[in-house]
């Protein structure tokens, strides 16, 4: 299957520079449909699934393969290549913002932006770092998934046939919004919850974005200014919104910070 | 319509239709409770209050909604249910546990939608919550059955893994067995031939003197003539195998087929008339590869002649008989039998032999039920020593 159609890839929009928008843990590239839109004016605008979630090739999802960031990032890289893009902004929300990141390392060239979007180099506590969570807590979440997954079950029957195209599903498909195969949602929660990315960060000097929501218990403001700290090229900015998906409950504001890091052309202070 | 329904209506209690609203909010059988659109807690029922065992100002204003589940119900509820009430304006049947205040769990169900105003703005969330405590036991029996099963399916799934490789290894070893015995037969044959040839050279040629030699070269040469008739069926045994891994089977009238085979037979019973009688009238045809078909009559045929009764005419009944789904091949002879309690189990051994001063090789029945198997077939025997031996080879049809 072409890389494309693996992660369900939609371009739109005009203008010589691309947007890619990628969607973190829990949903699917639906999640962007407040704020990609607001680029189309002036952007060529990549939405895509990762592989494992959403409309992308689920039988592509192996595990053993996919036990790290490392394969996201290598997906990515692959989809920028198939649609040629260089210079690209990447907009990546909680654990593909940093898969943004890793890819960024990979290949400067295809990554001229990033937008970090509530992201967190690492969710579990560790000396003189506060993530804010226990693994104990990653395990009880693995386990409220399997709670929620009893109640599913029917209902994913469809997208894990893989018909999204009929049109009888479409009742079906909207009950099964950012739901996918439980055995892969749980690997991936495990892969997204136990990576640890913070060394990764002093190496980047792609000019990035990190916009951090005022309230937000997965990735708190204490973690928004690690990164911040730690990137040498970054802004920061801090939402007045609450919970971990400020494209979702702050649009506008999420759009107009992202407007105004595109216009400033050098970083303060680089 | 109203008219049934006034007949109806005095038997029932009048004061439960004006039970008042707010009483049902506070007191309904499930927590209700509204949240600001970041979860903040504004309005809780009592039943919810109850089932958490805090006051009212403990929470309003000052606790989220998901701040109540588990740090994992918490994670979820950001990463997925949060996100979908943004997309959808609900959310139905999410499974939580809540954190009471003396620390025990309450597992429940949260439905919940989202108001907007006017403008689309999240203004409020609306939220249900169902106490699953029972339900929640049936589903982590079944989880844990679930994973029982899985496991047993691996652990199936292994050993069935070990047994095609046995399998395997038998088929391996089988192959191997039929090709030693094969070139056994082959390589011993040509020296036997030799032996044989040099032996009749060696009787024209050589003059013995003591009186003993010439009962000792008769015995010589019946040894020889055995040894020479065991390899010959040796090499049949595995021949007829190897045809059998590559001959079709087809469609055989039985009648003339036997008649064939009875025709070879007659130097055997030679001095008498045929003492065959051939019956195929209820199943007339035979399906089957034709060289078993003819191996397995043959050696049925001429074993019935073999073990004749010595001063009783042969009488050889064959015929066939129809069974539900399978065909009976009858052959009843009138010969001298086998003691089947002493010797049923080794009727159908390799080189076993029950009638010594008989020339026979010990591989006719051998073969016979080798080749009745291989085609999903049984074979069955009665015998009564002295009286005779009926031979029924249940085939499928």
């Amino acid at each position: 299957m072409h890389v494309v159609e693996r992660h369900n890839v939609t371009v739109s929009g005009a203008g010589s520079q691309a947007m890619v928008f990628v969607h973190g843990f829990g949903c699917d590239q639906r999640m962007w449909r407040q704020v990609a839109p607001a680029f189309e004016a002036d952007y060529r605008v990549v939405l895509l699934d990762l592989v494992g979630a959403g409309h992308s090739d689920l039988t592509a999802y192996d595990p053993a393969r996919y036990s790290t960031l490392q394969a996201h990032v290598e997906d990515m890289l692959e989809v920028l290549q198939a649609l040629d893009l260089h210079d690209a902004v990447f907009v990546g929300h909680s654990v593909s913002a940093m898969i943004g990141v890793l890819a960024a390392l990979r290949e400067p060239a295809r990554i001229a932006r990033l937008v970090l979007v509530a992201p967190s180099p690492r969710f579990i506590n560790d000396a003189d770092y506060t993530g804010g969570f226990e693994p104990a807590d990653i395990e009880e979440l693995l386990e409220a998934m399997d709670n929620n997954y009893l109640g599913w079950s029917g209902a994913m029957a469809p997208v894990i046939m893989g018909h999204p195209d009929r049109p009888a599903l479409t009742q079906e498909l909207e009950a099964s919004f950012c739901s996918t195969d439980p055995a892969i949602a749980r690997h991936f929660a495990r892969v997204t919850f136990l990576a640890d990315n913070r060394a990764d960060l002093p190496r980047l000097h792609t000019p990035a974005l990190i916009l951090q929501c005022a309230q937000d218990a997965l990735a708190p403001v204490a973690v928004g200014r690690y990164v911040h700290r730690q990137l040498p090229n970054s802004q920061l900015v801090v939402l007045d919104t609450s919970g971990h998906c400020p494209h979702l409950s702050a649009p506008e504001a999420t759009i107009a910070a992202i407007r105004q890091f595109m216009t400033v052309v050098r970083m303060p202070g680089v | 319509m109203s008219e049934d329904n006034n007949e109806l209506l005095p038997d029932l209690d009048l004061r439960l239709t004006e039970s008042n609203p707010d009483d049902l909010y506070d007191r309904a059988p499930c927590g209700y409770c509204s949240c600001l659109p970041d979860g903040t807690l504004v309005r809780l029922n009592q039943t919810l209050l109850g089932w958490l065992g805090y006051r009212r100002e403990e929470l309003v204003a000052r606790r989220c909604l998901q701040e109540l589940f588990t740090i994992g119900g918490q994670l979820h509820y950001e990463t997925h249910g949060a996100p979908l009430l943004l997309l959808q304006d609900q959310v139905r049947e999410l499974s939580y546990s809540l954190r009471c205040k003396d620390g025990r769990m309450r597992p429940v169900l949260l439905n919940a939608v989202l108001v907007r105003t006017a403008e689309g703005q999240p203004l409020v969330i609306q939220a249900t919550l169902f106490d699953i405590t029972e339900r929640r036991k049936y589903e982590q029996e079944l989880l844990r059955t679930k994973q029982l099963a899985e496991e047993q399916r691996e652990q199936l799934a292994r050993a069935n893994e070990q047994l095609v490789s046995k399998n395997e290894q038998l088929t391996r070893i089988n192959a191997d067995l039929d090709s030693f015995v094969y070139t056994a037969s082959h390589d011993l044959k040509q020296p036997i031939d030799n032996m044989a040839g040099l032996f009749e050279e060696l009787k024209s040629a050589a003059t013995f003197h003591d009186p003993q030699a010439a009962p000792m070269l008769t015995m010589f040469e019946g040894a020889l003539r055995q040894i020479l008739s065991t390899i010959q069926g040796l090499t049949e045994v595995v021949q007829q195998q190897r045809a059998l891994e590559q001959l079709p089977a087809e469609e055989v009238a039985l009648q003339s087929f036997t008649e064939d085979i009875i025709r070879g037979l007659q130097p055997m019973y030679a001095p008498y008339a045929t003492p065959f009688v051939l019956d195929f009238g209820a199943v007339p045809t035979l399906r089957m590869a034709r060289s078993s078909l003819h191996s397995m009559l043959y050696n049925l045929l001429s074993n019935a002649l073999k073990y004749a009764m010595p001063g009783r005419a042969p009488h050889i009944r064959v015929s066939t008989e129809a069974a539900g789904d399978r065909v009976v091949l009858v052959v009843q002879d009138n010969g001298r039998g086998i003691d089947l309690t002493r010797h049923s189990k080794e009727l159908f051994q390799l080189f076993r032999r029950f009638h010594p001063d008989v020339e026979g090789s010990g591989m006719g029945l051998y073969l016979v039920n080798r080749l009745v198997h291989q085609v999903g077939g049984q074979v069955e025997v009665d015998s009564t020593v002295d009286q005779g031996t009926t031979f029924r080879i249940y085939l499928p049809r």
